[in-house]
């Protein structure tokens, strides 16, 4: 088996933690006679680890085992912030639901507002009469389902529009 | 151990207690050095760790006897710090231990005892400062990975089953964050290889 540079630099971790097969721990080996930046790039490595694992064992703060030993008591504030992810997950959906609502609201409040408009300056009676009575019971309007989807060619003053438009 | 008191929400019994007892002793060190070298300070690693037991704990009716807990206790702490991250303003998880960047140079927010302080004591100290501050620039992931073999020694084959990554993945990971730290402690590493011991 015969690595170019490339492959071989890419295992020289791997080769450093002994965590390859015996075919390629032979061909990383050879590669690394051949190769003097591969040589250093190993060496370096091998210091980088030697450094990280000599970092000491981090002891743990006073009151740290009387903690975990008993865990059902109440904690101080600053481990509510770990356990208060989700109850702020459960906020942002709360908010979120409150803006989904608001966004339906809007061509609600909209339409209604359009149709009173049209109730007034509707070209004739029955475009003013249904206008006016849509306006007072809007979820009867089978045009807010329209209004709600973005479909907003209705045109409840009457004026011809092209399709496409947006309604007045 | 104790019996729990009433506002207790689970009612184990002794037994049950002495099984969370010894999954104390056997795993809270490990779980607590995983936590800190993950947060690079002690207030984080504590609450990554208590939580973890916290959660242990309730689920410890379900906990197999004698069943090797490693790969779940890293997997809670590895996500537990990603929640922790992602509810903080980027750049907030910082490590208190290690060195502050000023405009007049690097002060040490814990200052050794004078004491007991003799060089070679701060200059492992600072050393020490120096790796967390590199650990802390690597991704979690990275990071995680780096820790688990280079700190606690875990083959690459434990690693990929604690974090339900492909070997593959690990292999590349740690290369990655080893060239990363190579980078970043550069004179360290440089000076150890002339042969100068901090």
């Amino acid at each position: 088996m015969r690595l170019n540079h490339h492959r071989a630099s890419q295992l020289l971790s791997a080769y450093l933690d002994r965590e390859l097969g015996p075919a390629e721990t032979a061909a990383v080996q050879a590669h690394l006679l051949d190769c003097a930046s591969c040589r250093a790039a190993y060496e370096g490595l091998r210091t980088t680890k030697e450094l990280v694992g000599q970092l000491p064992v981090a002891e743990p703060p006073a009151g740290f085992w009387a903690a975990v030993r008993a865990p059902w008591l109440p904690r101080r504030a600053g481990a509510a912030r770990i356990r208060g992810v989700f109850g702020r997950r459960v906020a942002w959906a709360s908010a979120a639901a409150v803006l989904a609502l608001a966004l339906a609201a809007t061509p609600l409040v909209k339409g209604t507002i359009d149709r009173l408009h049209a109730s007034e300056i509707g070209v004739d009676l029955y475009v003013r009469q249904h206008a006016q009575a849509m306006g007072a019971e809007p979820f009867t309007d089978r045009a807010y389902l329209g209004l709600t989807t973005g479909d907003a060619d209705l045109v409840l003053s009457g004026d011809a529009q092209p399709a496409g438009t947006a309604p007045r | 151990m104790a019996r729990p008191n009433a506002s207790q929400a689970v009612s184990y019994t002794t037994e049950e207690l002495a099984r969370y007892e010894a999954i104390v002793q056997r795993y809270a060190r490990h779980v607590y050095n995983v936590a800190y070298r993950m947060a690079g300070n002690e207030a984080d690693a504590r609450d990554l760790a208590q939580e973890t037991f916290l959660r242990v704990y309730r689920a410890l009716r379900r906990v197999e006897p004698d069943a090797p807990l490693e790969s779940w206790l890293y997997r809670i702490v590895s996500n537990l710090y990603i929640d922790l991250l992602r509810k903080r303003p980027r750049g907030r998880v910082e490590s208190l231990d290690a060195p502050v960047d000023t405009p007049r140079g690097e002060l040490l927010r814990e200052m050794p005892d004078p004491g007991s302080s003799p060089e070679a004591i701060i200059e492992r100290e600072q050393l020490d400062a120096t790796i967390q501050r590199a650990l802390g620039t690597l991704s979690p992931d990275l990071r995680m990975v780096v820790v688990l073999s280079d700190v606690e020694g875990y083959s690459y084959e434990e690693i990929a089953m604690f974090l339900r990554v492909p070997l593959g993945t690990v292999k590349s990971r740690l290369h990655r964050a080893r060239q990363i730290l190579q980078q970043r402690l550069g004179r360290y590493v440089e000076a150890r290889r002339r042969g100068w011991e901090p």
